[in-house]
């Protein structure tokens, strides 16, 4: 049971049952309750839904925040606004539109449209999925409820220090933004680490790497950017929080910390995020432009290559955002080059989009309109890019509406035009019905006109030398009339989005009935009904080419008929392959688990948290944390054997086994990718540390140090050993042997405990003065650090032990310990990183 | 163990990343090495471009770039043996380790020609 059936080749029935039988069989396992109980669904395609339709709330009110700024703006001194509001404004149209509205909507149009696309029923890990919308929500809404309440954050949506510290910046408004996107970054995370591990482990028999639809590609480097780029942000958010409510100088200069250690933990999350929110929409112009031209995308490598040099050079670019901090001229120049590379790959996808549209035989239906409207646009950004790459230049326009007019054509016309282009296209999928063409043409060509008529004039008022950020301007200064142009244009702009949302609203009534495979597309989502069930497919086909829809287009009717694979259901299991990452070979069956409360419950524990530490009622947030963290340890029990997860292990004949009962599951691919995330944290943690020990001007260590070598050295003896013996327990699972496993997994436990009472003596007897010097505040970040994995793998570990005595994990499913082993592994090597780094280095280097 | 091998074959998909992972730590190693080298013994401004600190970048760039172009041959070489998957995951990674091997040289010109700490 234990081996991994890498060949199964699984049987296609012979004599499948009738096809309505057989959607009625899958609905009463997947299909989604009515009424209150709604909130537990878990399914992809209602999250997916609700995730975009939460967006676009939220994208409506970033837009009325922008039309605002721009009345302000519209004419010189004007006192529409007062100088406070406007910065509250500003600073919330930013964050609005790219934390609640850019990454979500692409994130929710992500979560709808991959498994669709690769043949699976669902996400790998759906209750996840839930979390992270309600997280999103409750985020967003505690967000926006600053704005209600006139206490907005106003210190720009990168939040620069000291502007951003509580010196000047008193009340909440800074701690509603460190808060509410530190909530919502969990969604973002989350969706990261499901996406991942879907893409690489749930996609149907035969779709290798090398015929996976280039969306997936394109999603599977967001979802990897996320997982890496999101976490120097939440450092940041922690630490300036922490700055702000206790006093923890580590951004204040006389307290030995530096203000520009946050420009660089926000940029190295902030110019990654451009290219998160880029990827996904070059993703639906690389779908939508070989569908339209009806021929395959030329240089489809040269895509996949164009993704992954994108993925990684833009983690290099982050410094030239700060080309006027102070940086010596030689890093300058390297971060100057770094951008100009990053140009190549984005060529390289604009050649192969024009080559493919120059080989085929383009259709200039509704939503190429828009994807033309993009390579305008985005063409002319990324050439101002390329023009803010070069240090002189950069320097003089720094800070002006240039800048502005560079990232709205980068932004809006590299994520937006496509998100329009590809809600258009899947419209249909939806919905079953087809959008107006007249009226969405009328939306289009308002659109662009108003966004060209108000941010191409930007670039001249900001030639001209006009600041990004001022509330009015004299009208001695030459700038009036660009900015009556501008404003004029915006709302030309609103009215073009207007008249696209009506068209989408009225379509779900009045639009025509959509054929099956209505654009006459490649690719398998639209193998669905129309618009799709919950479980999306009734039987998994076996995919031989990139194409498959267009190489056998009778592929949907079968499918619907269960003549594929998997079209079983009297088990009760929500089912779908576990494939192959690379040949897409079917290794195991993953079953799912239902519908839950358990991820609202928990958001709502979390949301408690959120507001008990933004009010500071520091006990109740810490109540609120034990809630949340006994609500997910429920969840994660119940898995694998547990009577509500899969009891028994009966499988088809031929078929291979479920996942829970081997020892290589997605649940290892998923902690395995949320340490990637988490291993991101911990090397900008270590960053932190070391920028300020090296460049902070008033950096104080002391001659001695405050720490126990001898505790750590204990503590990291005990945590070794402990990780030892549970990859001894896994060896042995490994070998179907499991006689001991609950001693030694209650022995791990008190090792894990043990461990975390030395380091806490650690940290209590260094008498660290966390609000006195930086020094003693990262160090105290450092050890906390140590104390929550520590005691995270210790009751993970004790978790296992009941499970074992309750028959949930053993020989016969050996898969859990193998996950927690890898939380070990990692607590291992951090923690001797730190005593490295906190505790050997400064006795060895000094101050 | 024969996992752990083949996972080293130049035609597993790993190379896809690895590459580009040796010019990020390059880049880590370079900027960070050039930013630590200026607050602790920053060279004198008239010495110019000849300097200790100029000199271990250019060493550094010089063995990454060595490294990567290797394995772009070694990629090319794989991508001519094989047919199908094989050669589509050595051929991306040969361009991958290409583009990184130019990468550092593209990158590191500016040693060549501005003093470290100025």
């Amino acid at each position: 049971m234990t081996t991994i059936n890498r060949q199964a080749t699984p049987q296609e029935p012979q004599n499948p049952r009738d096809p309505q039988g057989l959607h009625e069989d899958l609905h009463e396992i997947w299909g989604n309750p009515r009424g209150l109980k709604a909130l537990t669904i878990v399914n992809h395609t209602t999250l997916g839904l609700r995730f975009m339709v939460t967006g676009m709330v939220f994208f409506l009110i970033g837009g009325i925040l922008a039309m605002l700024v721009r009345t302000q703006l519209a004419f010189p001194d004007q006192d529409f606004m007062s100088p406070d509001i406007y910065n509250q404004v500003t600073t919330m149209h930013g964050t609005v539109m790219m934390f609640l509205f850019a990454i979500p909507m692409l994130e929710g149009l992500a979560i709808y449209m991959i498994p669709k696309m690769i043949g699976a029923r669902d996400l790998v890990c759906p209750r996840l999925t839930s979390l992270g919308y309600w997280c999103y929500l409750f985020g967003g809404i505690i967000l926006m409820s600053s704005l209600v309440l006139e206490m907005a954050p106003n210190s720009g949506w990168f939040m620069y220090t000291p502007l951003s510290s509580s010196e000047y910046a008193p009340g909440l408004g800074s701690d509603f933004w460190l808060l509410g996107i530190t909530f919502v970054e969990i969604s973002a995370l989350s969706a990261g680490v499901e996406l991942v591990v879907s893409i690489l482990r749930t996609r149907t028999q035969g779709m290798a790497l090398h015929k996976m639809p280039l969306f997936a590609w394109y999603i599977l480097a967001m979802a990897l950017m996320i997982v890496v780029g999101f976490p120097p942000l939440i450092l940041g958010s922690i630490l300036l929080e922490l700055e702000r409510a206790v006093g923890m100088p580590f951004f204040e200069i006389a307290g030995g910390g530096d203000p520009i250690l946050w420009q660089h933990l926000f940029w190295l999350f902030g110019h990654p995020e451009v290219y998160i929110i880029f990827l996904p929409a070059a993703g639906i112009v690389s779908t939508l432009i070989p569908v339209f031209a009806g021929r395959p995308i030329v240089g489809y490598g040269w895509v996949v290559f164009a993704i992954i040099v994108t993925g990684f050079i833009s983690f290099g670019l982050w410094v030239h955002h700060m080309f006027t901090v102070g940086i010596p001229q030689l890093a300058q120049a390297f971060f100057s080059a770094a951008s100009m590379l990053v140009a190549v790959p984005t060529a390289i996808q604009v050649f192969v989009w024009l080559a493919t549209l120059w080989l085929g035989k383009p259709k200039m239906k509704l939503p190429m309109l828009w994807i033309m409207g993009f390579l305008i646009i985005f063409v002319c950004g990324g050439l101002t890019g390329v023009m803010l790459a070069l240090v002189p230049f950069n320097w003089q326009v720094h800070d002006t509406h240039f800048v502005v007019a560079h990232m709205h054509y980068v932004l809006v016309g590299g994520m937006f035009f496509p998100l329009i282009a590809g809600l258009y296209y899947w419209l249909p999928l939806f919905s079953g019905r087809m959008p107006s063409e007249t009226i969405g043409k009328w939306g289009f060509w308002l659109t662009f006109l108003g966004f060209n008529g108000t941010f191409l004039i930007m670039h001249w008022t900001g030639l001209l030398g006009m600041p990004r950020r001022i509330y009015t301007y004299d009208t001695g200064m030459g700038w009036d009339i660009f900015n009556l142009l501008s404003s004029v244009s915006g709302f030309i702009m609103s009215a073009g989005i207007a008249m696209v949302l009506l068209d989408i609203a009225l379509h779900f009534r009045f639009g025509k009935p959509a054929k099956q495979n209505p654009w006459n597309a490649d690719t398998l989502e639209w193998a669905n009904f129309m618009p799709p069930s919950a479980y999306n497919f009734v039987s998994l086909p076996k995919i031989e080419t990139r194409h498959p829809l267009w190489d056998d287009p009778d592929l949907p009717r079968t499918m619907a008929e269960g003549k594929h694979s998997l079209s079983v259901a009297n088990h009760g299991r929500r089912e779908m392959w576990g494939t192959d990452p690379i040949t897409g070979k079917v290794r195991e069956i993953i079953h799912l688990p239902g519908n839950s409360w358990l991820p609202l419950f928990a958001a709502m524990a979390l949301a408690v948290v959120c507001i008990s530490l933004l009010v500071r009622v520091y006990p109740l947030a810490g109540v609120f944390v034990i809630v949340a963290a006994v609500l997910l340890l429920r969840w994660s029990w119940e898995n694998g054997a547990h009577p509500k997860a899969a009891p028994d292990a009966e499988v088809a004949p031929g078929d291979p086994p479920l996942h829970s009962r081997t020892m290589d599951g997605p649940g290892l691919w998923a902690m395995a990718i949320a340490l990637l995330a988490n291993g991101s944290f911990f090397l900008c943690y270590l960053f932190g540390w070391f920028y300020l020990w090296t460049v902070s001007p008033e950096w104080r260590m002391p001659e001695t140090s405050p720490l126990s070598l001898i505790g750590l050295v204990l503590a990291g003896l005990l945590v070794t050993f402990g990780a030892g013996v549970l990859e001894k327990c896994v060896r042995g699972l490994r070998q179907k042997r499991d006689a001991g496993l609950a001693i030694s997994m209650y022995s791990i436990s008190a090792l894990g405990f043990v461990q975390v009472a030395i380091t806490l003596w650690v940290l209590l007897s260094a008498n660290l003065e966390v609000t006195e010097t930086a020094h003693d505040a990262i160090m105290m970040v450092g050890l906390v650090y140590a104390l929550i994995h520590g005691g995270l793998g210790a009751i993970l570990t004790l978790l296992q032990g009941l499970r074992v005595g309750y028959g949930y994990v053993g020989a016969h499913a050996p898969f859990e310990p193998a996950v927690v082993a890898q939380l070990w592994r990692y607590n291992v090597v951090t923690f001797w990183v730190l005593v490295g780094a906190l505790a050997v280095l400064p006795r060895v280097i000094g101050s | 163990m024969t996992s752990n091998i083949e996972r080293l074959h130049l035609t597993h998909p790993l190379h896809f990343v690895i590459g580009l992972t040796l010019w990020c730590i390059w880049f880590v190693a370079v900027y960070g090495g050039h930013a630590v080298a200026c607050a602790v013994a920053p060279p004198a401004p008239e010495q110019g471009v000849f300097t200790l600190v100029n000199a271990m970048l250019l060493m550094v760039s010089l063995a990454a770039t060595v490294l990567l172009a290797v394995l772009t041959l070694g990629c090319c070489r794989e991508a001519k043996r094989h047919e199908g998957r094989l050669r589509f995951n050595a051929a991306v990674s040969a361009g991958l380790y290409l583009f990184s091997t130019l990468g550092v040289v593209f990158t590191a010109l500016p040693i060549l020609g501005i003093p470290p700490c100025l």
